[in-house]
């Protein structure tokens, strides 16, 4: 005979609806009393939010209550708000109440009456049963139909995968946002799938920062962009995107460009600067290669993340800006936390939600599809459509898929092969001949053999778009870096000279910013295989 | 004891009387009962609120154990106690049920119990689809002083549905049945007289309905007579009243959104009717009233109209329990149903 939960039902007393003295209320329709009145719905508390001044009114309706429903206690609790159409002031009221409450699922079943009060009101209940903060369902009463005397009353569960109806759309719906994460390529590694799903389902739930972290050319950037748009179009992010590379970021430059400055803040601040953080407000902030960012930069992006507010360099007035964040790096921040290069609060605030993306190499399946896509990609973008003959595509998916391929440049090297392929194919179409030049190529990137051009090979197209001076720079830092067993073992070696002169200087910090404004890193230049000590 | 007694719920009429026969008369024989499919195939099936007041009810005075006394549940499992608890009881339905069918439940029990009890029963008082107050005060109980037990039963406060808040007081005093019940004869020409009850809405609907019926039965202005009275909400009843001898039968109407006051009039002046052309004494509501007391009492006849769906339910359930059969005979309209020592 024990009823193992207490079925308590919360709602605003309606002015209009419920109020009422004398026999004609009999023949109306009143929500909160025709609850009481169901044949079917046992009730054991109502807790009735009732305005101060209506008080008196709610006696009647209170009375007829209790005269109908004798075992249903009645619990008046005075709600008073000034405007009911002041959706500020009610939700926060009504927050606060919910939190008072403090109903625990376990031993009470909730139903939230949202057919009385202001329509604001209504909605106020409504986001806060969806969000949890009323642990309950909602109950919603309907006035009568032609030849009956009560209504009806429904309970309506948000938790809407228990609608077998609905779930096949919500289906339809995800594979929809995870397509769209992974650009349309309909890729096959079930692992990587099941990674962008559940990235998916954070990306619309939660506003958490997220770090990304895989390889070079795994496609963090290109993620970390859907995402965005993702949010854009489906939680109505207002803001936009901003994307740095914390490589890029030095000195007292790093703390100006990410927090901003004021005029005369230090030596070249001629004008206020509003800085990244303050850019994103709303939107979302990329920052790519954290691991890089200076252990200043950090505890300062950590109060950012944490309360929303910074100081601007020189300011002694913070700023507010709320953002996401998403941070990517190809480094083990474990390891940076264990050497003292990365703060271990700041890695605990971010590690939150970590996704690892695999590299090409552990996804060959996933190879095709992106040929495609990539083919795809060009003709949008070039204006002309290029194909591979049969020969030539089973020729290189033979040699694509095959496990000493090393793809070290992953994604975006996959993505300038085809580039490559693509511009010098003659006539649209991509021929074996075409497909072996390409192979030679990458092989030869992969086993470090001496090559003609070292930039073209780590930086793809984009080479083309570096000036003379920058490149014949950068050929002789890759060289270097090939033949360097590390990335510091490299910065000895091209900081030679300013090392006899200065003691303390950090030559692999300096090589490793130097190769970031390339958007580059060690491991994109260094050979295959160290060399002997 | 005797093993669980399994009752199909949706038996014959399949309604809620399934339920309250069986409780009852598990509460009297001590037998554990399972009832399945409960009201199967209604609107809103299995326990509503009303029923399940009255399996509580049921409960209380037998000290009994129960599974699946939940709304909606379709399956009820009830294990009396090894007597029946005579006292002081309230009962209360919500939802403006009815009253009177949570005391239909607990009355035969409480009637054989070693000790006088007072039930104050709170709900609703005059619903449609179950005995008002005035036909259990004025056909029913007389019939059961009859077989020995005397019940007063007082309308405090009239409830009617949807406002409720309606209140009886049943004040029993308990006796062995006496067997060789006989109703087989009424007295005729019989008296008839009519009552217009109206709360908190205008006498004018009472003195329409009484119009209706004074035309159709022939009726004086002096055989009826206007009720207002007071109550939560508002309500109307019309009822006949025919005074046989032996028996009074009483036919109600009730007044409903949507329906005229000379409708129910009229429905109630027809169902009057068809006892008064059937010559019997028993209409087919106190028909059903007297069957379990016939049962337990082990023997005695009464003749009726032709028995209905309900009354041939309710037959078929008691003789699950007793070991009282039923026969029945027809004879130019009328039919007699007696229990055989």
């Amino acid at each position: 005979m024990t009823l193992s939960k207490k079925r308590v039902v919360l709602g605003f007393y309606g002015s209009v609806l419920d109020a009422g003295g004398g026999p004609k209320r009999w023949e109306r329709w009143r929500p909160t009393v025709s609850l009481f009145q169901q044949p079917d719905l046992h009730v054991d508390r109502l807790d009735l939010l009732v305005s101060p001044d209506l008080e008196s009114a709610a006696a009647q309706t209170i009375d007829d209550i209790r005269r109908l429903s004798p075992e249903t206690e009645v619990v008046p609790i005075p709600f008073e708000v000034r405007d009911p159409w002041d959706f500020e002031e009610v939700y926060g009221l009504l927050h606060d109440h919910a939190r008072a409450r403090g109903d625990d699922p376990d031993d009470t079943d909730l139903l939230v009456h949202i057919t009385t009060g202001s329509h604001v009101m209504q909605i106020c209940l409504f986001l806060l049963t969806e969000a949890h903060f009323l642990p309950g369902r909602l109950l919603q009463t309907a006035p009568p139909r032609k030849g009956e005397e009560v209504g009806h009353w429904t309970i309506i569960d948000l938790e809407l995968d228990r609608y077998a109806g609905l779930a096949s759309r919500f289906e339809a719906v995800q594979r929809e946002s995870t397509s769209f994460l992974k650009a349309g390529i309909d890729t096959r590694n079930a692992a990587f799938n099941a990674l962008v799903d559940r990235i998916e389902r954070v990306a619309l739930r939660s506003s958490a920062p997220i770090l990304l972290t895989g390889p070079t050319g795994a496609g963090k950037t290109r993620l970390a962009r859907r995402i965005y748009e993702l949010r854009r179009q489906r939680v109505a992010l207002r803001g936009p995107m901003v994307e740095v590379n914390c490589a890029t970021l030095r000195g007292d430059q790093a703390m100006a460009a990410l927090f901003g400055h004021v005029r005369g803040a230090f030596t070249g601040a001629v004008s206020d600067r509003r800085g990244l953080l303050a850019a994103a407000d709303g939107g979302l902030l990329f920052l790519d290669e954290i691991a890089e960012l200076g252990l200043d930069e950090q505890a300062m992006l950590l109060r950012a993340i944490e309360e929303h507010r910074f100081l601007p360099v020189g300011s002694d007035r913070e700023i507010e800006s709320t953002f996401q964040l998403i941070a990517g790096t190809h480094a083990d921040l474990g390891e940076r936390v264990r050497t003292g290069r990365f703060r271990e609060d700041l890695l605990a605030r971010i590690d939150l939600w970590h996704f690892h993306m695999p590299g090409l190499a552990e996804r060959r399946e996933d190879i095709e599809p992106n040929l495609a896509y990539e083919l795809d990609a060009f003709a949008r973008d070039e204006g002309r459509r290029v194909t591979f003959t049969r020969e030539a595509r089973e020729r290189f998916l033979d040699f694509a898929l095959h496990p000493s391929s090393a793809w070290r440049g992953n994604f975006r090297e996959l993505h300038a092969a085809v580039q490559r392929m693509a511009t010098l194919a003659e006539g649209g179409r991509v021929r074996v001949g075409d497909v072996e030049h390409e192979i030679g190529r990458l092989e030869g990137g992969w086993t470090g053999r001496a090559k003609a051009d070292p930039v073209a090979e780590v930086l793809g197209p984009a080479a083309d778009d570096l000036d003379r001076f920058d490149r014949v720079q950068l050929a002789d830092v890759i060289a270097v870096c090939r033949s360097a067993r590390s990335l510091s073992d490299a910065g000895r070696l091209l900081f030679a000279e300013s090392r006899k002169r200065r003691a303390s200087v950090n030559d692999a910090d300096r090589l490793r910013k130097y190769l970031a404004r390339f958007s580059l890193t060690f491991a994109d230049c260094a050979g295959p295989v160290p060399p002997p000590p | 004891m005797a093993g669980l007694l399994v009752i199909d719920g949706a038996f014959g009429e399949g309604g809620g009387q399934v339920v309250r026969t069986s409780l009852a008369l598990s509460v009297i024989t001590g037998r554990p009962i399972r009832i399945e499919n409960i009201r199967a195939g209604r609107k809103k099936p299995g326990l509503l609120r009303q029923h399940l007041t009255g399996v509580r009810a049921a409960a209380e005075i037998s000290d009994a154990e129960v599974e699946g006394a939940e709304l909606g549940s379709r399956a009820l499992t009830f294990r009396p106690g090894p007597r029946i608890r005579p006292g002081t009881y309230r009962f209360a339905v919500g939802s403006a049920g009815s009253a009177n069918l949570v005391l239909q439940t607990v009355l035969p029990a409480l009637v054989l119990a070693d000790a006088p009890s007072t039930v104050v029963l709170e709900g609703g008082t005059h619903n449609m689809k179950s005995p008002p107050h005035g036909f259990l005060a004025k056909a029913f109980l007389p019939q059961l002083a009859r077989f020995g037990p005397r019940v007063e039963l007082s309308l405090d406060r009239w409830g009617f549905y949807p406002a409720g808040g309606g209140q009886m007081t049943a004040t029993i005093t308990p006796a062995a049945l006496r067997k060789g019940f006989d109703l087989t004869e009424r007295r005729d020409p019989v008296e008839l007289t009519a009552v217009g009850v109206v709360s908190n809405l205008p006498p004018n609907i009472a003195r329409r309905e009484l119009k209706v019926v004074q035309r159709k039965l022939k009726l004086d202005e002096a055989q009826t007579r206007i009720e207002s009275v007071g109550g939560p909400g508002p309500g109307n009843v019309v009822w006949i009243e025919a005074n046989a001898g032996k028996v009074t039968e009483v036919f109600t109407g009730f007044g409903q959104k949507g329906v005229t006051a000379e409708q129910v009039a009229e429905r109630t002046v027809r169902e009057a009717k068809r006892w008064l052309e059937a010559g019997a004494p028993v209409g087919e509501h106190l028909a059903d009233q007297l069957l379990i007391p016939m049962a337990l009492a082990g023997s005695g006849r009464f003749t009726t109209v032709k028995p209905t769906l309900h009354t041939l339910t309710n037959m078929a359930v008691i003789e699950r329990f007793l070991p009282a059969r039923f026969a029945s005979e027809e004879s130019s309209g009328r039919w007699t149903i007696s229990v055989a020592d």
